[in-house]
């Protein structure tokens, strides 16, 4: 979406992403010097972002787009480190693959890096403590994410522009914010539905052999509660 | 019981076999169908939207754009088996770790 964020919109989206980063390497250096075990799980939730995002599918609306994958970070290490892992994917396809510049850099990495994990992370901490099988806070988790990343998308994208069209300081109205919003959001949030529902279901996998692999660092983690995880361990 | 143990690895295969359904019947359906990126349909609904071709949006930083497809397709790929190594690396690490008890 290059050229799309003016100056000051493009400036906004990095003021906001860079201190959520800078915690994010923190809490980065703090968990990987605390647990040998941090690092594997990392990799294996991270490696599908990397994956994942890579893969443009097609959707119900005859247009394609990529899920996320950000959604088993955001369970496992939190929005913040899991906003690092997504800058990284982000800055190789703003690098070599022109999707989305180092100007837009930003917005890209509050969309799918902050606010996405942010909203699948509330509601995995939300029924983490619930009787709620894990597998279902899982699914829900990363398809909740997917979601959100592509509204906050469409939101940057109607709030910037207005801008365009106001390139002075007019007082923007609120329903053209809406109208476009609105816009963006069926193109965006339609296709991205059963994209969404496939990640997820895909993910949920992927959580179970982590279960089954490796219960002790979800346990050292608390990732979930001890008799949760060992509950879903002698299930499958 | 096997299909009970089996129940996320047959719940997935069923998932990409649905959405491979809808893809072939979505595009049986809509003859014009380009199957463009979303960021593509949304660039030119701004440009409708605010009345200023595509064209004349520049990114703010100079940026290198592959010249092709073909060469857009393999930094995909690099990006994918990248993701790959990943994790088949870690899981294999655990796999030896879980063997050796």
């Amino acid at each position: 979406m290059e050229g799309f964020f003016r100056l000051d919109w493009a400036a906004f989206w990095w003021f906001i992403a860079l201190p959520c980063l800078a915690v994010g390497v923190y809490q980065l250096k703090k968990v990987l010097k605390a647990d040998r075990e941090a690092l594997p799980l990392l990799g294996v939730t991270g490696g599908f972002v990397f994956i994942l995002s890579s893969l443009k599918l097609p959707s119900v609306t005859g247009s394609c787009s990529h899920p996320t994958g950000t959604g088993l970070p955001a369970i496992c290490f939190g929005p913040w480190i899991t906003s690092v892992i997504a800058a990284i994917v982000l800055l190789f396809q703003a690098l070599f693959l022109a999707h989305g510049g180092l100007s837009t850099l930003g917005a890209n990495i509050v969309s799918m890096g902050i606010a996405g994990p942010l909203a699948g992370w509330g509601i995995y901490r939300l029924l983490r403590d619930t009787p709620i099988n894990l597998y279902i806070t899982v699914f829900l988790s990363v398809a909740i994410t997917d979601l959100v990343t592509y509204v906050i998308t469409s939101l940057q994208l109607a709030l910037a522009s207005i801008q365009l069209i106001l390139p002075t300081t007019v007082p923007v109205s609120m329903a053209e914010v809406v109208t476009y919003f609105l816009v963006y959001l069926g193109i965006f949030v339609i296709t991205q539905v059963p994209i969404a529902i496939l990640e997820a279901i895909i993910l949920v996998l992927v959580f179970k052999y982590i279960v089954q692999l490796r219960p002790g660092i979800l346990i050292r983690l608390k990732i979930f509660p001890e008799e949760k995880i060992m509950t879903a361990r002698s299930d499958a | 019981m096997m299909l009970r143990r089996y129940r996320f690895e047959i719940l997935s295969i069923i998932a990409i076999l649905l959405f491979s359904a809808l893809f072939l019947y979505t595009s049986s359906q809509m003859g014009t169908a380009r199957f463009a990126g979303t960021d593509t349909v949304v660039s030119s609904e701004i440009s409708k939207i605010t009345g200023i071709p595509e064209e004349e949006y520049r990114p703010l930083v100079w940026q290198w754009v592959p010249p092709s497809s073909e060469i857009e397709s393999a930094l995909f790929a690099l990006q994918a088996a990248t993701g790959g190594i990943i994790v088949g690396w870690f899981f294999g690490y655990w796999k030896g770790l879980k063997e050796r008890g």
